[in-house]
């Protein structure tokens, strides 16, 4: 072995281990992405998805499930908690059943504009199905962002 | 006659007037989950501001619901580890707990004030249930109940295992906040 490929080849085990340790630090501190710059797997109302959840919560589950889905419906009621998270509920006004979105902090502003009995679509992710006979069944979805129609 | 049945149908109707007002609700309450170990550079510790909580002040039952795939972490790969290899929410996506107030007599829930109390139930999460007790607060203002927790859960007594390569980041037991703001259900 001459000194020159000794020195390459220390080189290039160097530089791999350089490569691989810059794409582990870069994963690692990888941020969830803003979910109103991805494109939305399902497009679907309030009233479909609700449909969908409660006469078969399997399916509907792997189906929706950790998906960004787009939801149109009518703005049922838009709450602020103590923090100032706005969580947008979208449905029918006479059923206890809606649609429930919780904003991403960064689109957060978004809410604070809309009002009641609004025709919207927002995006996000779906987290899943909370039936409660008492309390109405409900549709999750979080890192919400508002899209006007 | 027709006085004794109006007096008798008011008389249901206010009854189950009361009924509903004796429960109180969200939909907004928050849980933390903090799971860092001592040892630990960083922190482990996701939020989930979607969860359900309802509690009956006559009887004291209260119950909370949960889904798993609500928690949001600062790193993405933590988020997807918590969902994937731990509490594996597509499978098992909600965490429900039912339980009681134990001193339930001693909360005044028409004055205003801060009430400790004793919580008692059963939490099923990953399948697994299991009896879990804690300390709370309860706290009454303008008609508003505010309830909150602190407690934790063993990650082994609900079978989630923690790989030994990660296990000076992650403890052995996850520290649970629940932070409740309820309104009177109508």
């Amino acid at each position: 072995m001459t000194r020159k490929t000794i020195k390459y080849s220390f080189g290039a085990v160097v530089l791999i281990i350089a490569v691989s340790a810059f794409f582990a630090y870069k994963e690692y501190n990888r941020k969830q992405k803003d979910v109103a710059e991805l494109s939305a797997a399902y497009t679907l109302s309030s009233d479909e998805i609700l449909k969908a959840f409660s006469t078969d919560e399997k399916a509907a589950n792997l189906k929706y499930l950790d998906k960004v889905i787009s939801i149109k419906g009518i703005l049922k009621s838009n709450n602020k908690d103590d923090e100032g998270t706005y969580t947008v509920v979208l449905g029918d006004s006479s059923s206890m059943s809606s649609v429930r979105c919780t904003m991403d902090s960064i689109h957060n502003g978004e809410a604070a504009l809309l009002k009641t009995g609004e025709s919207i679509s927002v995006k996000g992710v779906c987290t899943g199905f909370n039936a409660d006979e008492m309390l109405g069944s409900d549709v999750i979805l979080n890192r919400c962002s508002i899209k006007n129609n | 006659m027709k006085k004794i049945s109006t007096v008798f149908i008011l008389f249901i109707l206010s009854f189950q007037a009361i009924q509903a007002q004796g429960k109180f609700f969200t939909k907004t309450g928050k849980i933390n989950f903090n799971a860092t170990a001592p040892s630990s550079p960083e922190k482990i510790e996701g939020v989930n501001k979607a969860v359900t909580c309802v509690i009956d002040i006559k009887t004291g039952n209260m119950q909370f619901a949960v889904l798993m795939k609500g928690f949001e972490f600062e790193r993405a790969l933590m988020e997807e580890h918590f969902n994937e290899n731990y509490v594996e929410s597509s499978k098992f996506p909600k965490t429900e707990f039912k339980g009681s107030v134990s001193n339930n007599a001693t909360v005044n829930y028409t004055k205003d004030g801060v009430y400790p109390v004793k919580v008692k139930g059963k939490l099923t999460m990953h399948g697994e249930t299991k009896e879990v007790e804690t300390d709370g607060k309860i706290s009454i203002k303008g008609g508003k109940i505010n309830a909150t927790a602190s407690f934790s859960v063993a990650f082994a007594d609900y079978k989630i295992t923690i790989p030994t390569l990660v296990s000076d980041k992650i403890a052995k037991k996850a520290n649970i906040e629940v932070d409740c703001s309820l309104e009177p259900l109508k």
